[in-house]
């Protein structure tokens, strides 16, 4: 008895301190969201706060600037989710294969996942300017200069693709080591059956790999919902707000703006819409993944 | 004993939080120098100790303790913010709330009426009328909000149209003296000369961008007030008809022909003006150390500020910096003004500029300094400073106006669309911003 009791009390002292500081830097000011989201909180002017009850939310609702941010961040996560999600596969199934400087592409496609988003923007802009390496490249095989991040049109694409470069390493690793702990038995009997690659592809590694799916899925749409860095560095939202996305929009109006009632308000739409999603997401991965087993025990 | 032992680390990590916060509560001979006897006045800078523009602030800050000996102390405190300012006035903001803000603080000039409106600094001690001729005028203005003055500057700034010698000599263009700047139609005839010019250059005959943040009304918000326009109305709470008026509407079309007929590039082009591939460029005051240090190549000029064909010879070039201001809770106001006068002065703006090369606020100071008599570039956007500065527009809803303006620029200077349509989109958005203060 004594002993469970100061067991747990050692297990509180690990735990305590990271309590401590979620709570203090994570749960708190969750909940201090939550309560300035109904309020016209004003970062001059605190002691004239008031409740306003769901006036930020009406605002934002009508808000031509939060829908477009809005649009925008969507735009960004249908291209950005699949891109990178394929990619990464794609370049884990290469890199599995290759069996030369195996390390060297693993760090290769790893080194932009370390580096600051900052950088990686500075970078590409250079890359993106109109005397830049890209349109010098272009030139070279006939195409006029692009504009690129400087028109309304390629800003959001151009981003979304730098930042699909930027983060593609990270679940490559991921894949990578998911594609390392399938049994090579599993793949010795197709050879026996005389699978083909794609059969093998489809019916072993993709289900192998199905658990892993979920979980890259999700951090890349997450992810991408969060993209505010490579707009705030490269484009400044424009042109036009084309690359004017939702956490830019709330820091902008929280910081900038000093409204940090409505910029809370809108960071609980934005923290609801993402939890549906992700939920959504689970939802539907998770059956697919019942139907397989399904599948499975009645092929059984 | 274990027990002991995580009890003691949890109520040390506590403790060490909770010191973090609360308020300061200083004594003699807490810091160095304090004295009994003296008033305590702290301070808070907008950059970090480690660059040239800290050490001069913290050089002008012991200057200020010695000479006021036995009656001031000054404790200056380094804030670091990042480019657009944002970590400094986040700790501002924080302050605020945690009622933790120091005596004086340095604001930036557009930032003064939202500060003052929402009752974050206070006017200062009166300045005797000696005192406040030693100023330039662009200082007091930026300075004074609702007829009382809350913030002195550290220190100015200018930004001049840079021509590029060479080029207009080989074009045959001469340029005019600061009684009498280009028109809009006049600079126009110019950019069709230079076309051909420049496209032999493989350049334009414009180094310019509307870039996002601050420098997009900084450096071209004169287009509208040489037209006879404003951003906000004298009180600073009305847009509506100001910000969307006709005057506004042909200055931002008047971009809009910049880029249409390509006398600039639609993208930005980096170094265009450096690398000699660009005859005008606007650009901080800044710019002509940068040309002088790294592109000695470049035989720089300052052309006198482009003006409408409307303009009746008023102020309307840019200017604006930071400034020192007392906050509401100094309670010693006539400490705290001291040492705003004290940091904004003829020796800490020599100083400052010794440094930094920014731009001083008092007349004494630019006697001072030979290179605003010798060099002829530094001399021309002093004048233009003195004899033609104009303030940016003074309201509490600033960042949004600065924002509109930079976006109203690039969606109808960039993207065509519809001058007037965008300024009354404009207009709307900064009415909602404005309802916190006109429905008191």
């Amino acid at each position: 008895m004594k002993s469970k009791r100061s067991n747990s009390l050692m297990g509180m002292a690990f735990f305590g301190p990271a309590l401590l500081l979620l709570t203090l830097f994570l749960f708190l000011p969750m909940l201090l969201t939550l309560i300035f989201s109904f309020t016209d909180y004003f970062a001059l002017s605190p002691d004239l706060t008031h409740f306003v009850g769901l006036e930020n939310f009406s605002k934002i609702f009508k808000d031509e600037l939060f829908s477009s941010a809005f649009w925008n961040t969507v735009k960004f996560v249908l291209i950005i989710v699949p891109a990178q999600s394929l990619g990464a596969l794609g370049l884990a199934l290469l890199i599995n294969k290759v069996t030369i400087c195996k390390k060297y592409f693993k760090v290769a496609f790893f080194i932009p996942v370390v580096m600051s988003l900052a950088v990686v923007s500075n970078l590409w802009m250079q890359i993106y300017s109109p005397e830049g390496i890209l349109n010098t490249m272009l030139s070279n095989i006939g195409i006029n200069t692009q504009p690129f991040i400087h028109s309304a049109d390629q800003a959001l694409p151009s981003i979304a693709i730098m930042s699909v470069w930027q983060g593609v390493g990270y679940q490559m690793i991921i894949f990578l080591g998911g594609l390392q702990a399938i049994n090579p038995a599993l793949y010795e009997a197709a050879e026996m059956d005389h699978a083909s690659g794609w059969q093998k592809f489809k019916d072993i590694t993709l289900p192998e790999l199905k658990p892993l799916c979920v979980f890259v899925f999700i951090t890349i749409t997450i992810g991408a919902f969060r993209m505010i860095v490579q707009p705030m560095v490269m484009t400044g939202g424009g042109p036009s707000h084309s690359t004017y996305t939702l956490v830019y929009d709330i820091y902008e109006t929280g910081t900038v703006n000093w409204e940090i009632g409505l910029a809370s308000a809108m960071a609980i739409v934005f923290t609801v819409f993402v939890v549906i999603l992700t939920i959504i997401q689970t939802i539907m991965t998770k059956d697919k993944e019942g139907k397989h087993a399904n599948k499975k025990t009645k092929n059984g | 004993m274990k027990k002991g032992i995580s009890i003691g680390i949890i109520s040390l990590l506590l403790s060490g939080m909770l010191s973090g916060c609360g308020q300061k509560n200083v004594n003699p001979g807490d810091v160095t120098g304090y004295d009994e006897g003296e008033a305590y006045i702290s301070m808070w800078v907008h950059t970090i100790e480690d660059t040239p523009e800290g050490q001069a602030y913290k050089e002008s800050v012991e200057q200020f303790n010695e000479k006021f000996n036995g009656t001031y102390f000054a404790d200056l405190e380094f804030i670091p913010r990042n480019d657009s300012g944002g970590g400094y006035s986040d700790k501002i903001n924080a302050s605020v709330m945690s009622g933790d803000l120091p005596d004086v603080i340095t604001v930036d000039g557009p930032n003064v009426a939202a500060y003052a409106a929402n009752g974050i600094i206070q006017p200062l001690a009166e300045l005797t009328d000696e005192e406040r001729s030693v100023y330039l005028d662009s200082i007091l203005e930026q300075g004074t909000y609702d007829d009382k003055l809350y913030a002195l500057g550290a220190m100015e700034s200018s930004v001049g149209l840079y021509y590029n010698k060479d080029i207009l000599q080989e074009a045959g263009i001469s340029v005019p003296d600061a009684e009498h700047p280009w028109t809009w139609s006049e600079f126009t005839e110019i950019l069709e000369q230079l076309k051909p010019v420049m496209a032999e250059k493989s350049g334009y005959p414009l180094d310019m961008t509307f870039p996002v943040g601050e420098a997009s009304i900084y450096y071209y918000a004169p287009f509208i007030w040489s037209n006879g326009g404003d951003l906000v109305s004298e009180d600073g709470l009305t847009v509506d008809s100001v910000f969307n008026s006709q005057e506004n509407i042909s200055a931002i079309k008047y971009f809009r022909s910049l880029v249409e007929n390509e006398y600039m590039s639609k993208a930005p082009i980096e170094k265009l003006f450096e690398s000699g591939r660009a005859a005008f460029k606007f650009d901080g005051a800044w710019e002509v150390n940068t040309i002088y240090e790294s592109y000695p190549d470049i035989e720089l000029g300052v052309a006198p500020y482009v003006v409408s064909d409307n303009w009746e010879g008023g102020r309307y070039t840019p200017t604006g910096s930071w400034a020192y201001a007392a906050t509401s809770k100094a309670k010693n106001i006539e400490a705290a003004t001291e040492l705003v006068k004290w940091m904004s002065g003829t020796d800490s703006g020599v100083l400052l500029f010794e440094n930094t090369k920014s731009m001083p606020s008092t007349y004494a100071a630019y006697d001072q300094i030979t290179l605003f008599e010798d060099d002829e570039n530094y001399k021309a956007l002093y004048e233009q400073l003195r004899d033609y500065g104009h303030p940016r527009p003074k309201t509490p809803v600033y960042p949004q106006v600065s924002t509109s303006f930079q976006q109203a620029l690039e969606s109808v200077g960039l993207s065509g669309k519809d001058a007037q349509k965008e300024l009354d989109k404009s207009v709307e958005r900064i009415n909602a911003k404005l309802e916190r203060y006109t429905r008191k």
